[in-house]
């Protein structure tokens, strides 16, 4: 090869190159507006943009997967978390995390009502992007699929005034929050068999959606069970497993559940209630 | 130095050293907010330290390109600058234009746009700074009528550099657009336009440090180029991952971008073969170190690293993590922080009164402190990133659990990252040392490296 040789490979290759790249960009643009529901961007969520901008938060928090890795991703977080919960959130992140135990702490942004209202539009309006399914998992902020791996809330000590998710929770807590602790710490714990995410089953099904599930299950011909409502038909899956078997080899056999029994003695009445609520939560 | 113009090399190389040690206070502020509590959480945040941080890294290596072009081009072209006057007022508005960047940033005064925070009047100052420079080679080129290949790739390269910077000047509606056109700037600068730069550079230290035979250097000079356009350009999808653009870019990313390590391979051969077949040996080994350690750790660094995240299916668990800084830190500084050194090195002697031309022990100090930092820091990203993708990722522990579990990483991080302060630490210590003098080499001198460099 000589030099003219080397010379036109250098400029035929970035030719090329170049324009297939533009091409594809073209392509690009000819789809952005349905894979990110373009026709959704309204002026809300133009001015949530906005606000995600003007308080610098990619230097800390990473949006589909891009930014600075120094916060959780918040690609899908108005799907992990609802409006109310965010809008608290934000007025004071101190309420919810504490920085001796999480080793970082967002610092209150002082944002308006308004601000924290479009911005969170726009995180919804992001959390709908077709981005090829990504993440493959939620992304959690805290907890875990793990059974026992979220170990600072549960296993902390100390201070009551701690914010929620750096103690243990006490009788003064939700009763959501408080039957969350009944499901990782009865015997046998509930999440050593099911988890919370979605599709993730394990020696049980996945609780994920339970609530949605059990409403459909009371409304078909195949329930077998006496309860109500959501919450009954809970509480009679876990006094008494085998009142309705969800379909599968691997849940059940000659009518009986694998599920172990003997909640109804081994937890108190209230820890039921508790416990009922929480995975009622989970919709 | 064989013209008097050159000696504006100096000063943009004294800028680039000052805001490349005011890079390193904001990274070490910033790796120490990953172990936590932030005393300063309400006087400078993470967000503020990082913006800080990322954006000088850009300044003082667009400095130094801009300082060490001004030096190379009067050594190419055989000729003075066309005019010094205007190569200080282009360093006077751009270190006005950095300064109050930064100023600004520490009140949050920023786009809040990644890696393309500057306000727009900074971005305008940009593009004025850039017209200027571009002017002033061209017209230095223009005028000598000596217009080398090494030359031609170096100024294609700082063109388009200016021209790919017009996509980061206009507002998209959609943020998703607004990703896709980021990465226009930022890939296409770094793993394109400037991988040319730096080919250029390397190209002239390798002929002027080994005698390497010009016409054989250039030839491999435009393959090298062609083998970057090739997987660079296309390469980009890498970042268009994930981010909501059509699917088909997915395979793109993984094949074009797994080529990319092919060019940096053919560079790290290139420099290693002009040093194998030296025909002279050039008293200042220093610079050598600098130079075939650039091309071997951007190897390294881009190459490698950037690969082992870069197939989508890998990327679809690591996307988003500490992973990625891990190539960024090793890519950035292999690829263009230790080009920008190694034209400093090599130009310093003769820029600086009483300095010897064949380096000295703090200046080795200095090179093989920074590399060994620097690997540590590779290496302490790496396994805290590996650690991050397995606990939350793979495994679903929630993120702050899974950072608390790494934190003997984070230990690791500052520790190495110290080291790598003492080597930057000493490299400026040793280049402020000695006075600027700006000596002309008589011309005899200069005939005969003139005729060995031909």
């Amino acid at each position: 090869m000589n030099n003219r040789q080397a010379r036109n490979f250098a400029i035929g290759a970035t030719a090329v190159s170049a324009l297939v790249f533009l091409a594809l960009t073209l392509d690009s643009h000819r789809q952005f507006g349905k894979l990110t529901n373009a026709d959704q961007i309204t002026p809300q969520v133009t001015h949530g943009k906005d606000v995600w901008h003007k308080y610098n938060c990619i230097n800390c928090h990473t949006l589909l997967g891009e930014g600075a890795y120094y916060a959780p991703d918040l690609t899908k977080i108005t799907q992990h978390r609802g409006e109310a919960y965010l809008q608290a959130y934000m007025r004071d992140p101190a309420q919810f995390y504490d920085e001796k135990k999480h080793r970082r702490l967002m610092p209150k942004q002082d944002l308006s009502d308004q601000e924290i209202t479009d911005l969170i539009a726009f995180l919804d309006w992001v959390s709908k992007i077709d981005n090829q399914g990504w993440p493959p998992r939620p992304i959690l902020v805290t907890g875990s699929f793990v059974p026992g791996a979220d170990t600072i809330g549960s296993h902390a000590t100390g201070e009551e005034s701690a914010p929620s998710a750096a103690r243990p929770v006490t009788a003064e807590d939700d009763p959501r929050a408080q039957g969350e602790h009944v499901f990782r710490t009865a015997v046998p714990a509930c999440n050593a068999c099911h988890s919370t995410a979605p599709g993730a089953d394990m020696a049980g099904p996945t609780l994920a959606g339970l609530a949605t599930r059990a409403a459909e299950i009371l409304t078909s011909d195949s329930y077998t069970g006496s309860a109500k409502d959501v919450e009954g038909y809970i509480r009679e899956s876990i006094v008494n497993p085998s009142a309705h078997l969800i379909p599968g080899k691997m849940y059940s056999a000659n009518g009986t559940s694998f599920m172990p029994t003997g909640y109804d003695k081994s937890l108190t009445q209230e820890q039921l209630d508790h416990l009922a609520a929480y995975l009622a939560s989970l919709k | 130095m064989r013209y008097k113009s050159q000696s504006v090399a100096y000063w943009y190389f004294a800028v680039a050293m000052v805001l490349f040690g005011l890079q390193l206070v904001f990274g070490l502020l910033s790796a120490s907010k990953y172990l936590g509590p932030d005393p300063l959480l309400y006087i400078l945040p993470f967000d503020v330290t990082k913006v800080i941080h990322t954006n000088l890294l850009i300044v003082w290596v667009l400095t130094g390109f801009m300082g060490a072009t001004y030096w190379m081009v009067p050594d190419e072209s055989r000729t003075e600058l066309h005019s010094v006057k205007l190569a200080y007022i282009q360093l006077v508005l751009w270190v006005l234009m950095g300064v109050s960047a930064i100023i600004g940033y520490l009140f949050r005064f920023g786009t809040g746009n990644k890696l393309l925070e500057q306000p727009l009047p900074h971005k305008i100052v940009i593009v004025i700074c850039m017209l200027i420079f571009l002017y002033n080679i061209g017209m230095t080129i223009k005028k000598a009528g000596r217009f080398t290949t090494t030359e031609g790739v170096l100024m294609i390269g700082l063109v388009t550099s200016a021209l790919l910077f017009f996509p980061a000047l206009l507002h998209y509606e959609n943020y998703t657009v607004s990703i896709f056109y980021r990465w226009w700037t930022i890939h296409l600068w770094v793993e394109g336009v400037w991988m040319m730069i730096m080919g250029a550079f390397l190209a002239y230290l390798l002929i002027r440090l080994s005698g390497a035979d010009r016409e054989v250097m250039e030839k491999w000079l435009y393959v090298i180029v062609g083998l970057v356009f090739i997987a660079g350009i296309l390469g980009t999808a890498h970042h268009y991952y994930w981010v909501g653009v059509p699917t088909y870019w997915l395979p793109i990313g993984g094949l074009f971008s797994a080529l990319e390590p092919a060019a940096l391979v053919g560079m790290a051969m290139y420099a290693y073969s002009a040093i194998r077949r030296a025909g002279m040996s050039h008293p200042n080994k220093l610079a050598l170190h600098w130079t075939i350690g650039s091309a071997l750790f951007s190897l390294f660094g881009a190459g490698l690293l950037g690969l082992a995240h870069t197939w989508p299916s890998v990327n679809k668990w690591t996307h988003g993590t500490l992973i990625t800084a891990m190539h960024g830190h090793a890519a950035f500084y292999g690829a263009y922080a230790m080009i920008v050194l190694a034209m400093i090195t090599y130009a310093l002697p003769s820029l600086t009164r009483g300095r010897p031309e064949e380096g000295n022990s703090l200046g080795y100090w200095a090179f093989w402190l920074q590399i060994a930092g620097m690997f540590g820091m590779t290496l302490s990203f790496a396994t805290a990133g590996i650690g991050q993708v397995y606990l939350e990722r793979i495994m679903g522990m929630g993120y702050l659990d899974a950072q608390l579990k790494i934190q003997v990483h984070f230990l690791m991080l500052i520790a190495t990252a110290s080291l790598f302060t003492v080597g930057v630490a000493l490299f400026i210590y040793d280049f402020f040392r000695h006075a600027p003098a700006f000596i002309v080499d008589n011309q005899e001198e200069t005939s005969a490296v003139a005729r060995a460099s031909v």
